[in-house]
């Protein structure tokens, strides 16, 4: 097992994609789940915590330490097994979703969950549930593991199926490789009903692997993973539609939205069911100009639509889209439409560029990422932005939002200039996530508590669910070594 | 005026091709085709000029077999009037090519002509050149500028280390290079336009091809890297590979 004990050879690991910073004796790199086994036994025996490291694309912090030991899942970067028919894969967490998507691509198969970004790791998505654009027909990651294999801080080992342990009163029992069984308590807070990443996924009945899903690499490492994918899609209509006016734009992604959820309730094919629906306000766009000097200069809102089909329908479905355009004022004369795979990889590099840009921007002024997460329940979405929207024009900071609007998902992304604005922005913060708690939403739709929201989780759903979070993370890692800071403070895993 | 644009539908260079059972021919199944990436900065060219001249029409022309019609399409959603499909399912070299485009090119009036600087399966570059010797027109190529004025144009050529400035007239023949203009996208509007466009279909004007190919041979692949070692106790064994194998330092 390589080891990096020196400071300078390992300084990117101790920063994120939101340019969270932190510090670490020395960078673990295992091979083996054997590696992980022999790291995890001089932790326990030293007390040394240790903070699973991907590819550092959060933007939470979650993958960043405070003190210890950094293991990062680099190495263990294998496709195991790709099962065509069966429409499985088997891979090792470090395996990363740029080469899954190749991989997959080869045989005519496709997975959805794409947080954008495509360097993060399959084990990464697994441990924050990640979501993105393709989320509003197919779900979160969620949705697609079939199976983990996780080692626990003692060492011991489990593998869990989805659909053979379930949850009941409150209880879950999930059997050890080697023998025995770990009788697990959950917590019992609701979770808001929309799109959600916060916290651990607790529900009445639940299969006992969405524990592990979304849980911030808190419980266990997670040393090898079961995807279910699907055929790539025969064709897939990709559009972005420019609007005059941010109203126009809601209209259109309401009435897409709708009708979306028609079409999957009569199972039509030949009906608008849009795959993803992205939002870009005029912030956003004029960000993305330099790079796309085809934007219309008149333009205030965009969005991106796509949506799979059938080629047999290629021409229905474009039509419907063009009529519902027509129908909410958008620009039809200078709406894209893609012509080619090439185009529709332009769009989504659209979406990713603007993520990017803001990231380097902040970077670039020596702050962090000042951006929510936020989500509400649908009905709310036009109420929380324009509420959202007024809060920050008043502060006078600069900011775009962009965001998920499917799922009634954005990210307002605050522009501080300096630490004066940059305080403020993280004042605005607050009161945004207040803002869509109050809405019945979350504060975190699909990155996650990390080390960076956790003040805001904790007034989102209370201090009593938080102890008992706090009680569930003990139950798996009674050595508090795995991964602490991430979701809860520290304190809340001393404190009885 | 009537402004025409040859286009050629080709193999993606993200795809992998394999060569046919013959060893002559690429094998196009599992192949992705696109409308070749330079005859787009030509459509985008043509379009921007016939927007400029007010009374103009654009024509696209692809020489080819039945699935070339999927570029000309294309062609038709950014914003061309018309388009003719030159069929052929034989291969033809780059002069046969010619010879049926000056043709249709002749029988449409066209005064102007823009091509894609070369197209990115066979790599010749020479087809724009050869139609404009066919029909008598001027030619300039590898614009990444163009200007007309009247009868007079003027364009920029990227050079060997630099650019140059020609000033020719019409009747003419240009060669679009990346850098000529920002391509647009279909508009959803040019894409229900498209639809009521017809694409006219013939046989095109026989022509003997002046060269044969004799066979097709993929890139040797390239040899696996090789890891020397993770720490500094390698640098040594590196410096003489460096050195001694691959000859870099
Ligand atoms: C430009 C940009 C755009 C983005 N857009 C989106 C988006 O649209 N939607 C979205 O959901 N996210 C988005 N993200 C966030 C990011 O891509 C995700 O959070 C991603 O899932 C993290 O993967 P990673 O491999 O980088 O993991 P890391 O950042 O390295 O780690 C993330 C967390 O997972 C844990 N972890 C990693 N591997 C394991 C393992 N094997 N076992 C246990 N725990 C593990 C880490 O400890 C940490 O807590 C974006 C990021 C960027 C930079």
């Amino acid at each position: 097992m390589i080891i990096k004990n020196n400071k300078d050879e390992f300084a990117s690991y101790l920063t994120d994609a939101a340019n969270f910073k932190g510090a670490a004796e020395a960078v673990y790199f295992p091979e083996s789940e054997d590696d992980i086994f022999k790291l995890l036994e001089m932790s326990r025996a030293k007390k040394t915590p240790v903070t699973i490291s991907a590819a550092r694309t959060s933007l939470t912090g979650s993958a960043i330490p405070q003190n210890g030991i950094i293991l990062s899942m680099e190495k263990l970067n294998k496709i195991l097994k790709i099962d065509a028919e069966r429409k499985k894969v088997w891979l090792q967490p470090g395996v990363t979703l740029a080469d899954l998507h190749e991989a997959l691509a080869e045989r005519k198969l496709f997975y959805p969950p794409d947080p954008t970004e495509r360097n993060c790791t399959i084990g990464g998505t697994a441990a924050t549930n990640a979501s993105g654009a393709k989320t509003f027909k197919y779900g979160a990651t969620r949705a697609f593991v079939d199976s983990l294999k996780i080692i626990l801080s003692s060492g011991r080992k489990i593998f869990i199926e989805r659909g053979k342990i379930f949850a009941d009163n409150g209880k879950i029992t999930i059997p050890i490789l080697s023998g025995g069984n770990l009788e697990i308590v959950l917590p019992d807070y609701q979770m808001p009903p929309v799109k959600n990443a916060a916290g651990y996924f607790v529900k009445k009945n639940m299969d006992a692997i969405d524990l592990f899903i979304g849980s911030e690499g808190t419980l266990g490492v997670i040393t090898e993973i079961v995807l279910r994918v699907i055929d790539f899609p025969e064709e897939i209509v990709s559009g972005v539609v420019f609007f005059q006016n941010e109203r126009d734009a809601f209209s259109f992604v309401e009435e897409a939205r709708e009708q979306s959820y028609l079409s999957r309730e009569k199972k039509t094919a030949s009906e608008i069911d849009a795959l993803a629906l992205e939002f870009f306000d005029s912030g956003s766009l004029k960000f993305l100009s330099e790079d796309f000097p085809n934007i219309p200069p008149e333009a205030e809102a965009a969005v991106w639509f796509e949506q799979d089909v059938k080629l047999s329908e290629r021409e229905n479905i474009t039509e419907k889209w063009f009529e519902a355009i027509e129908l909410n004022n958008g620009d039809a004369e200078n709406s894209w439409i893609a012509m080619s795979l090439k185009e529709r990889e332009k769009f989504k590099n659209f979406r990713h560029a603007v993520s990017v840009k803001v990231n380097e921007y902040v970077a670039s002024k020596g702050l962090r990422k000042v951006g929510t997460d936020a989500a509400v329940p649908d009905g709310k979405m036009r109420k929380y932005f324009y509420e959202s929207k007024k809060i920050i024009v008043e502060s006078g900071i600069k900011f775009i939002v962009y965001g998920h609007i499917g799922n009634s998902h954005f990210h307002f992304n605050m522009l501080p200039e300096n630490e004066k604005e940059f305080s403020a922005a993280k004042e605005i913060y607050a009161k945004l996530c207040d803002l869509a708690v109050k809405m019945g939403g979350t504060i975190s739709a699909e990155h996650g508590i990390g080390k960076l929201k956790r003040d805001y989780f904790l007034k989102m759903c209370g201090e009593k669910a938080i102890r008992q979070m706090a009680e569930l993370k003990k139950q798996f890692d009674p050595f508090l070594i795995l991964n602490p800071g991430n979701i809860f403070e520290k304190k809340y895993l001393i404190q009885i | 005026m009537k402004i025409a644009v040859c286009v050629s539908h080709v193999p993606d260079t993200a795809t992998k091709v394999n060569i046919g059972p013959d060893g002559k021919t690429l094998d196009p199944n599992g192949v992705a085709f696109v409308l070749n990436p330079y005859d787009e900065y030509a459509i985008e060219e043509a379009l921007k000029t016939k927007e400029l001249l007010g009374e103009s029409e654009v024509v696209v022309i692809s020489l080819g077999p039945d699935v070339n019609k999927e570029t000309i399409r294309k062609a038709l959603a950014m914003g061309a009037d018309g388009g003719v499909l030159l069929k052929d399912e034989n291969y033809r070299d780059s002069y046969a090519v010619a010879k049926a485009l000056a043709a249709e090119i002749e029988t449409q009036g066209a005064q102007l002509v823009f091509f894609g600087k070369q197209s990115v399966d066979y790599d010749n570059g020479i087809v724009g050149q050869l139609t404009a010797e066919m029909l008598g027109f001027n030619c300039a190529t590898v614009a990444v500028d163009f200007k007309l004025d009247g009868d007079k144009i003027t364009v920029e050529r990227e050079i060997e280390g630099g650019k140059e400035v020609v000033e020719t007239s019409i009747p003419a023949v240009i060669t679009a290079q990346k850098g000529l203009n920002e391509p647009r996208y279909a508009s959803l509007k040019g894409i229900m336009a498209a639809k009521r466009k017809t694409i006219e279909e013939k046989e095109a004007a026989a022509a003997e091809n002046y060269t044969e190919v004799l066979g097709m041979k993929k890139p040797p692949e390239k040899a696996a890297g090789k890891i020397v070692g993770e720490d500094a106790s390698a640098v040594p064994e590196l410096i003489r590979l460096l050195k001694e194998e691959a000859k870099v330092i």
